[in-house]
């Protein structure tokens, strides 16, 4: 007892001691407040000070900068060189292993420089009278760095030919010479302007059609004409439109482009207009319903409610019957093989196991007769890829197992013309050629080199390789289509996409034969809401689908959107104008697809049906958590996270019933 | 120090033990409370943002106040991440993005910052990095080139120096945790590699690589394959040695800190993986992942004093109480088979307690004692 309390003093001497000497001690830099100049380095005098303020000889210190790119400090010499102007923060810590560690931090002002130029830029050849102008303001200073927070006073030096606007817009107003001045400061930018008459006394405004329906695109085709009828070709043409819904409990709503182009989302009759100065026309368009949505019915399942299921691959077996590979999550490295020629009664054939707690994806050879399954969570941590003889689904056999550079797991495989392409590490993927499958070998790789570049998914259609790239977009690599000279040991990348969000995961090519579109559709994958602490409850993602017109691969650019409230894109498919698209826990949407796609499709009623799979006896029961989708002869087939496989049908278009009238 | 374990060591009966656990393929992390006689799960905490990903939970640590609980999440895009979570409600209060897999960490009893070694078990053999922390804004501040695959990592009991192996260079680095450079290599096989042209700045940078850059000739670090294999490396609390566990070579070795040099290598079970001593130095512990069995040694003597059979398969962190009376053994499992925590006696050498947390149970700290 007595050492017991012994101890306990001893302890709350040395608690004691320590704290003292944390308190007693601090750190002094010299010279603060500090101000920089931008290109100066400052030297940081930092010293440890005892409570009389006597130096604490042989400390040492760490400078560490908050912003390095902004400021930057030498590690242990505290030499500050100032790059960027800004209120910044230099850290100091004085190690100790007695207990008297200290730290501060340093506040840094760096001053901008001084303005060097304004620009206005944005200003076409002619200026009609009549118009609004934006213009392009570009301020830079001395150091070379733009800056837009600084305000910027525009003045006209005639406001009757010319006035400036809110939002750096410029009004003109009637032919005549004008200059124009930006300021900021001292320094200022002139730009000498003439406002021409304007020569526009008419347009000819014309629609492709005037009748359509909701989400039906109609291209307008303006002609701005001069008193003698010719056409001025740099006419500023602006579009807008009206209209009134034909709900009365609607709002008209849709999209004009300014390259004339407009979409309704809302069926209604529509005004669209055409101006340019005092100028303007307009045609009345109308949009109906859409009229696509069809009933969907749940045709089948293959339940498996003892673990999550992941992806899935359906396909005709050599002996013409109709085969499905799932794969499992989380769980004993499973995957299943399902007999699902009666999409009514999907049967469990076979299944492998191998060493992995996750099968993330499942993909199978154009023939049929290969799957390859990814590996995630071995137990030696040589995670790779496993190849599966399915000539006999009801019987299949592991062929080899592939880990070479592979070893942190495959999220993702697509298999094509006898190459497997595996990402690795989230940064890459290989093309592993399995001409003999018992011997895989890489023959070649691709990977971005952008800082953090990272890879969710790939997707190979006609030799082209689609590459989900998340910040980095979609990337279009030649791996043996020839437009680009590629090849399975060389790919060749010749276009890329990417969106603001960086969310890109899934990408799905689809060529609209009518209208000679090329897009390509790109999923997000989001999960802003995080996860559930219990495990327990419906996860909830987010995330859209973004449509991204590849027509001039050059030039790409992004057209529409299908979102779902509430609710995030996974994986998806395209078959015939029509897009299948696994929405986690809004379940299986299907969406018409067909002509040109331009603003928010599903607004626009392009939505056919839903289907969404509901299973109190799930692993997490009634929550629907929607992986992917295939449409296999007439049927889709879907996988869902919490419940297994499932199929449904489209019923067929019925024609609309005669409408009889009360008396 | 010394007094510390001394009073520690007169604990009187009635502690409960509190570890926290991470199972890696469940992304979940396991509080457990261990009474003397049993050990339950206190607490399961989910981790990682993605329900449709396994984030990969890996290394996890404490920092030496007790107030928080570190823990890498080792997927990402493509990057892992740091984060910083209240001991007192076990939940986030920060994190930060690190390098590829990083895996064990870290805080720095001098220096205050937090080290973490960046795994990059992906396959490919490039130099990876020991990322710097200040964990108290959670910014990563520094990363230190090491070698390739480095995994185990621990910081010398004064805090001046942090040491990581790499398991596929075979080499043993120490970092001056003030100055955040290497100070000092030792290549585990004696063998001399070319390092190449490996550095951080190639890592990134252009637009794309393709089979071109494949096809080119790799140099002899990335293509040597350590027989060692050195997966884990513990300090002795006197600071005079550090034990590396030889997980290709069935034995661990001791290295002088003084002489920078191998002083003696000792026999194991088949796969040492993880070590560590107990404050005392009275005791090694070491988990062997091939065979199913922890090996629990006597340090003074350099004997090993048993192998206790673990409960399930790959045995994989250890993390001994602060009185020097009990190892905490994460067990793996394998496939769906839920990972463990086995409780080790010390003085006895005996399996004394199990509780079944999330699948791939691996990193492991013990956090404190309570009467």
């Amino acid at each position: 007892m007595r050492m017991k309390k012994l101890n306990l003093l001893l302890s709350i001497f040395l608690l004691m001691s320590g704290a003292v000497k944390a308190q007693d001690y601090s750190i002094k830099v010299s010279g603060q407040p500090i101000q920089m100049k931008i290109g100066e380095s400052l030297q940081l005098e930092a010293v440890v000070v005892d409570a009389d303020g006597n130096t604490v000889p042989d400390r040492e210190f760490i400078f560490y900068s908050r912003k390095d790119r902004e400021v930057t400090v030498e590690r242990n010499t505290g030499l500050v060189t100032a790059l960027k102007h800004g209120e910044h923060v230099i850290t100091v810590i004085s190690p100790s292993a007695d207990g008297s560690r200290l730290r501060e931090s340093i506040p840094i002002s760096i001053a901008p420089t001084a303005i060097s130029s304004v620009e206005i830029g944005g200003i076409p050849t002619n200026v009609y009278a009549g118009v609004t102008v934006p213009l392009d303001i570009k301020v830079m200073d001395e150091a070379g760095f733009e800056r837009p927070e600084v305000g910027v006073e525009l003045t006209s030096s005639n406001v009757a030919v010319a006035q400036p606007a809110p939002f750096y817009k410029l009004l003109t107003k009637t032919k005549g010479k004008t200059t124009v001045t930006a300021k900021v400061d001292d320094v200022m930018t002139q730009v000498e302007l003439t406002v021409v008459e304007n020569p526009i006394v008419r347009i000819d405004l014309t629609a492709d059609m005037t009748e359509g329906r909701s989400g039906d695109v109609f291209t307008l085709t303006a002609i701005a004409r001069d008193k003698n009828g010719n056409e001025v070709t740099d006419a500023p043409i602006v579009y807008s439109f009206t209209g009134e819904s034909y709900d009365v409990s609607s709002a008209p709503s849709g999209l004009i482009t300014q390259d004339g182009k407009f979409v309704a989302d809302e069926p209604g009759l529509y005004v669209l207009n055409a101006v340019a100065g005092a100028a303007g026309a307009s045609v009345t368009v109308s949009a109906n319903h859409r009229n696509i949505a069809r009933e969907i019915e749940l045709t089948g399942r293959g339940s498996v409610n003892d673990k999550h299921t992941s992806d899935l691959w359906i396909w005709e077996g050599k002996d013409g019957r109709d085969y499905a590979v799932t794969g499992t999550w989380g769980a004993d490295g499973k995957a299943y093989f399902w007999d699902v020629t009666n999409p009514a009664s999907m049967v469990k054939i076979d299944s492998v196991q191998v060493d992995a707690r996750t099968v993330n994806d499942v993909k199978i050879s154009e023939d049929g007769t290969i799957c390859v399954i990814s590996r995630e969570g071995a137990s030696n941590r040589k995670n790779g890829l496993v190849i599966i003889d399915t000539s006999n689904p009801r019987d299949v056999k592991i062929i080899s197992e592939f880990s070479d550079n592979l070893t942190g797991g495959v999220h993702n495989v697509f298999i094509y013309q006898d190459h497997v392409y595996a990402l690795s590490a989230g940064r890459k993927y290989y093309s592993i050629n399995i001409e003999d499958p018992t011997q895989p070998r890489i023959v070649g790789e691709f990977e971005l080199n952008t800082p953090g570049h990272s890879i969710h998914d790939v997707w190979i259609h006609d030799g082209i390789a689609y590459s989900s790239n998340w910040e980095d977009g979609v990337q279009l690599v030649d791996v043996g289509n020839g437009i680009a000279g590629g090849s399975p040991s060389n790919p060749v990348q010749f276009a890329s996409y990417a969106y603001p969000s960086g969310s890109n995961h899934a990408a799905f090519p689809y060529k609209d034969e009518k209208t000679g579109k090329f897009y390509v559709i790109l999923g997000d994958e989001e999960f802003p809401y995080g996860l559930d602490p219990t495990g327990k409850k419906p996860s909830r993602a987010a995330g859209f689908l973004h449509v991204i017109d590849f027509t001039d691969l050059k030039n790409p650019k992004e057209v529409a959107w299908f979102k779902v409230p509430f609710a995030g894109s996974h994986n998806f498919w395209i078959e015939d104008d029509i897009l299948y698209a696994a929405f986690y826990n809004a379940g299986l949407r299907v969406v018409d697809l067909s002509g040109e796609l331009l603003g928010d499709l599903n607004r626009q009623g392009r939505e056919i049906a839903w289907i969404v799979p509901e299973d109190p006896e799930g692993f997490v029961p009634n929550a629907p958590f929607t992986w992917g989708a295939q449409p296999h002869k007439g049927h889709i087939f879907y996988s869902d996270w919490n419940s297994g496989l499932w199929s449904a049908k489209l019923k067929p278009v019925m024609p609309e019933p005669t409408k009889v009238e009360a008396k | 120090m010394r007094i510390g374990i001394f009073f520690f060591s007169l604990a009187v009966q009635g502690q409960s033990y509190y570890v926290y656990v991470a199972a890696e393929s469940e992304d979940e992390v396991a509080l457990i409370m261990f009474d003397g006689e049993q050990a339950v799960v206190e607490e399961t905490i989910a981790v990682g943002t993605w329900p449709a990903e396994i984030e990969g939970p890996h290394g996890i640590n404490v920092s030496p106040d007790g107030k928080y609980w570190y823990l890498t999440l080792a997927h990402g895009n493509p990057y892992g991440t740091l984060y910083k979570y209240s001991t007192e409600t076990n939940e986030v209060v920060g994190s930060v993005k690190l390098g590829l897999f990083p895996a064990s960490l870290q805080i720095s009893p001098s220096s205050g910052l937090l080290y973490c070694v960046n795994f990059d078990l992906h396959g490919e053999m490039k130099p990876s990095t020991v990322s710097v922390v200040d964990p108290e804004e959670m910014i990563e501040i520094d990363r230190i080139l090491t070698g390739v695959m480095p995994h185990g990592s621990r910081i010398s009991p004064d805090g001046k120096y942090h040491y990581s192996v790499t398991m596929m260079s075979g080499e043993l680095f120490e970092i001056n945790t003030t100055t955040l450079s290497v100070a000092r290599t030792l290549q585990l096989e004696g063998v001399e590699i070319d390092k190449g042209s490996n550095d951080l700045a190639s890592m990134d940078g252009g637009e794309y690589r393709s089979s071109m850059s494949y096809a080119m000739s790799p140099n002899s670090y990335e293509m040597y394959h350590s027989p060692t294999k050195p997966t884990w490396v513990i300090p002795h609390p006197m600071g005079d040695k550090v034990y590396v566990a030889g997980n290709g070579a069935d034995e661990i070795l001791e290295i002088d800190l003084e002489a920078w040099a191998i002083t003696g290598r000792m026999p194991t079970g088949k796969a040492p993986y993880n070590v560590d001593i107990s404050p005392d130095g009275q005791y090694m512990v070491a988990t062997y992942k091939g065979g199913q069995e922890t090996g629990v040694w006597n340090l003074k003597k350099g004997k090993e004093m048993a192998r206790v059979k673990n409960t399930r398969q790959i045995p994989h962190g250890v993390s001994i109480s602060s009185d020097s009376k009990y190892a905490f053994v994460s067990v793996e499992g394998i496939g769906g088979e839920p990972g463990t925590v086995d409780v080790i006696a010390l003085k006895t050498a005996m399996l004394v307690a199990s509780v079944d947390v999330g699948k791939q149970a691996g990193g492991i700290i013990f956090w404190k004692m309570e009467e």
